[in-house]
């Protein structure tokens, strides 16, 4: 079978194992793969920003800024929830701008240090401004998502809504990877100041993937929250920032699938550790690991394995064709 | 705000600030040489609070020898990091980065089951207060200043006297100019390492009798880590003192008037401003 139309029927056995997946899983399921699905959004998110080299270490914060607009509009004003998760998701681009302006001028690493610093600020703000955000007694309340005016009131209707949600995100970030605009975003990950000799201008390309991956994050945010329905400032700390990167790392940074792979399997192996000490014990020992022995992430996992076969098969000699 | 509680938070902020410069120099001498950002150093930080806790409090030892030993001990734990996470990726930037990363959130995870999850005291060291301009000042927070400040200058020595400091040097200037001159680039790293995580354990030892000990501890004075380097310059080590002093003293006098979360937001506000008018910082470099 050819290489493209094996990936197709891959993906489509995938999306209608998800589709299926509340028929027969219980609730239990269907609130772990939603929270899975918001970690696959949140992952894939921060890649237009890595493809650039830039080491966003703050994603989190952008995701506590989506949650908070989202839940507060809705909570507050009674927005339809469509319109608060478009709140959400444009306020954190625009933060995102206000923030990587001024840093990603500079070498990655000053950038890196400031989104780490963010993360603080903002969680600062979240548990200072009590009288918004009722700082760290936590907002709850949150009203439940509503599409089209109607309440998704039931955790399956929701895991659809998350599903759907994710699909559109995966598609769209795909779709500018592919695009001329990833091509860019790349050309300046490998070489930049070759990209630059060529016209690039980095610095806006950079805000670009950054402030678009800040969006997407605002719309995994804003989901979350109307999901988990109660927000609590210390939860988007340095913590969860870190575990976005790790995502990608652990899944490959070298293809699309990478923070898709990395975040589904961490989030779902991790799953009896969740909320104890063990979980980021597990989560930062994969990573070192990864590191250290599979430079490329899971994604190289199954070439890696297919060529240790493949050279045991050749070890006789065989004529070789020029590559 | 009167004039004693004036002098006291600027006492308060130098002694603080000393803290801060030892955790910055060690950051900033990595990057000149390495161009990496210890992420790690907040953790080593709780750790050399921890050595404290358990070898002078728990099992009695003198505080300087345990003092020591925290720096000796994570010294080397700063070479070993070398060996097995910086060597091994080549010296790639990006993968070490985010190594140090999960270093990071590993010995944070790992501090609640081996440290147990209450917070833990260390007894004061130096008793007493003592008048500064008509202010009692505690001795505990007045003798963080002489002895940070004889790190500082040792440290200082080493860099400018010491072969070791001269190829540290080197190395700083560039990297395969100083290997043909004969210099051993992964072993002078390897003491980047070790030097960097001795400093910052010195300071995590230093604030144990002053402050509870958790294993977050050491996430705020990271980030005010980060915030003096870039405030003071990547890689200058003049930068990170002065910077370290201004930030102390902010640090001190903001918190006193306004609150902890203030004066950090502040810092923050300031820190972008500065990328945007000044994005060297005071003595960097152009990049």
């Amino acid at each position: 079978m050819p290489r493209s139309a094996r990936t197709v029927s891959v993906l489509a056995v995938v999306l209608a194992l998800l589709l299926l997946l509340p028929l027969a899983g219980g609730d239990y399921y269907v609130y772990l793969f939603a929270l899975v699905f918001t970690n696959v959004i949140l992952a894939a998110s921060l890649r237009p920003s890595l493809t650039c080299g830039q080491l966003n270490i703050g994603h989190s914060a952008f995701m506590c800024i989506g949650a908070y607009t989202s839940a507060l509009l809705a909570k507050n004003l009674g927005v339809p929830f469509e319109i608060s998760l478009l709140g959400g998701a444009f306020l954190a681009a625009a933060v995102g701008l206000a923030i990587g302006y001024p840093s990603l001028r500079l070498r990655g690493v000053y950038f890196a240090m400031v989104t780490v610093a963010f993360v603080e600020a903002i969680r600062l703000i979240a548990s200072i401004w009590v009288s918004l955000t009722r700082g760290n007694a936590g907002l709850s309340g949150v009203p439940k998502p509503s599409v089209l005016g109607v309440t998704l009131a039931t955790k399956t209707s929701q895991y659809y809504l998350a599903l759907f949600l994710m699909l559109v995100v995966l598609v769209i970030l795909y779709k500018l990877e592919h695009s001329r605009l990833g091509l860019v975003w790349k050309s300046i990950g490998m070489a930049d100041n070759l990209a630059q000799s060529l016209g690039v201008n980095l610095a806006n390309y950079k805000l670009l993937a950054f402030s678009l991956g800040c969006f997407f994050a605002g719309v995994a945010g804003a989901f979350y929250a109307h999901f988990i329905r109660f927000l609590f400032p210390p939860e988007f700390g340095f913590l969860l920032a870190t575990n976005i990167l790790i995502y990608n790392f652990v899944g490959g940074r070298g293809h699309f699938a990478g923070p898709i792979v990395g975040a589904a399997f961490l989030s779902l192996l991790s799953e009896p550790f969740r909320g104890s000490p063990y979980e980021t014990i597990f989560y930062s020992i994969v990573m070192l690991l990864t590191i250290l022995f599979l430079p490329g992430g899971l994604v190289t996992l199954p070439g890696k394995l297919a060529g240790l076969r493949w050279w045991k098969r050749v070890s006789t000699p065989r004529p070789s064709t020029a590559a | 705000m009167t004039a004693a509680l004036l002098v006291q938070s600027t006492v308060i902020g130098l002694s603080i600030g000393s803290i801060y410069i030892l955790m910055a120099l060690g950051l900033t001498l990595m990057f000149g040489m390495m161009h990496i950002i210890n992420f790690a150093h907040g953790a080593i930080y709780m750790l050399g609070g921890f050595v404290i806790y358990y070898v002078f409090f728990q099992w009695g030892a003198p505080y300087f020898a345990a003092f020591v030993l925290a720096m000796v001990l994570l010294g080397a734990a700063g070479y070993l990091v070398e060996r097995s996470i910086y060597r091994p990726v080549k010296g790639g930037i990006e993968p070490t980065l985010v190594a140090l990363l999960a270093l990071t959130t590993l010995l944070q995870a790992a501090g609640y089951p081996v440290f147990g999850t209450l917070d833990k005291h260390v007894p004061p060291v130096f008793s007493g207060t003592r008048s500064v301009l008509g202010v009692m000042i505690s001795v505990e927070r007045l003798m963080i200043i002489p002895i940070a400040g004889v790190l500082v200058v040792g440290l200082y020595l080493f860099i400018n006297k010491t072969r070791v400091g001269g190829a540290m040097r080197a190395i700083e200037q560039d990297k395969e100019a100083a290997a043909l001159q004969g210099v051993n680039v992964n072993f002078i790293n390897g003491l980047a390492f070790a030097v960097g995580f001795a400093l910052a354990a010195a300071a995590g030892a230093l604030m144990a009798p002053i402050f509870k000990l958790d294993p977050m501890m050491g996430e705020q004075p990271l980030l005010k880590a980060f915030i003096i380097i870039i405030l003071g310059g990547l890689g200058s080590i003049p930068g990170a003192i002065l910077g370290g002093l201004i930030l102390g003293l902010i640090d001190s006098i903001v918190a006193t008037a306004l609150g902890a979360e203030p004066a950090f937001l502040l810092s923050f506000v300031f820190i972008i401003l500065l990328l945007l008018f000044r994005p060297t910082g005071l003595f960097g470099h152009a990049p």
